[in-house]
């Protein structure tokens, strides 16, 4: 079943077995978004599971199909920033939000490099746009900000990134090599 | 918000990167970019950078798989808190709770560090796994602590506060 066959039938039906294929269809995306913003392994499945108990429990909320993945996200989100806002007086040794070395992570490591030369709040626009390919209009539901803001964000992401590919030794190996 | 050089702002050249930008403005991008340095090596730079973003992001969407297994326990794991009696709502909603009682006492750095040594001494070890099932010897554990902090009487409003 398509994906948008998926969500549709979750919010019209409503029964487990429409539960259990959207589950299917979006547990993996949502526990890499939480890997790659910087949780461990077992975090980021308690809070995938947080989601979901969510989803059901709100699902009554959403009309629109086409408004799944934005407002899915949203609630993802939300759950992490209340995890962080829990977790922070215990943890002193590193920012939260900078990306984990986890063991099964290193098809990703390409990627968490580049998000720690961004701000927390670019790192969220990038997972959820080049990794999720959430559309504009998604990323502007997830992360309740302006299209034009969203926009903006993500060329000054683009910037960034820019800058510091130009000074990344493993860039010039790469340049030097080809 | 959005700078403007060479007649073309940052939304354009974001539009323009992206692909989603009209017909008129590639053509006057372009036409641009035929005649002046500076911003034919922005568009490099930032293409290069789109480009490497985009292909570590296709590494980090091949990887990072899930078992069948363990996808399945976590899939149990939603039906049974669904179908349970309290849920994690309102095991955060009693949390903020017992906060917002410890806070005006202790101020709310000593609440939240109460609230965090209390579920680490808790089967639950950490303040993020508190659930139903072990939320009885959280609170007795905050209960004794509230008891050190400010005596018996603010143990039992902890108490009292703390019943799901």
């Amino acid at each position: 079943m398509e994906e948008k066959q998926v969500i549709e039938s979750f919010l019209n039906d409503r029964t487990d077995e429409a539960f259990c294929a959207l589950f299917e269809a979006f547990c993996v995306r949502l526990r890499r978004y939480f890997l790659l913003r910087g949780l461990d392994v077992a975090t980021a499945e308690d809070l995938t599971q947080d989601v979901f108990v969510k989803v059901h429990q709100k699902a009554g909320e959403l009309r629109e199909p086409d408004r799944f993945r934005g407002w899915l996200f949203a609630i993802a989100r939300n759950e992490m920033v209340s995890y962080w806002r829990r977790e922070q007086p215990r943890v002193e040794s590193r920012h939260l939000e900078d990306p984990v070395a986890e063991p099964d992570m290193a098809s990703a490591l390409r990627l968490t490099d580049m998000l720690r030369t961004l701000e927390p709040a670019e790192r969220d626009l990038v997972v959820l746009r080049f990794v999720d390919g959430l559309s504009y209009e998604e990323l502007a539901e997830a992360l309740k900000l302006p299209m034009g803001t969203i926009k903006w964000r993500i060329f000054n992401v683009r910037k960034k990134l820019a800058r510091s590919l130009e000074v990344s030794p493993a860039r010039r190996a790469r340049q030097t090599i080809n | 918000m959005s700078k403007m050089k060479h007649g073309i702002s940052e939304l354009e050249w974001n539009d323009y990167l992206d692909g989603r930008g009209t017909v008129e403005l590639r053509d006057r991008i372009e036409a641009h970019m035929i005649g002046c340095l500076e911003c034919w090596q922005l568009y490099e730079r930032l293409s290069d950078a789109t480009r490497e973003l985009v292909e570590a992001s296709e590494e980090a969407r091949s990887g990072l798989p899930l078992e069948d297994r363990r996808m399945h326990a976590m899939l149990r794991g939603i039906f049974s808190r669904i179908r349970s009696g309290p849920t994690k709502s309102h095991i955060e909603g009693r949390l903020n709770l017992l906060e917002g009682v410890l806070t005006p006492f202790c101020g709310s750095q000593a609440a939240l560090s109460a609230l965090h040594a209390a579920a680490q001494k808790s089967p639950a070890r950490s303040l993020d796994r508190v659930t139903p099932d072990n939320w009885a010897p959280f609170l007795e554990n905050l209960s004794a602590i509230a008891t050190a902090m400010c005596g018996a009487t603010f143990a039992g409003l902890i108490r009292e506060s703390g019943q799901l």
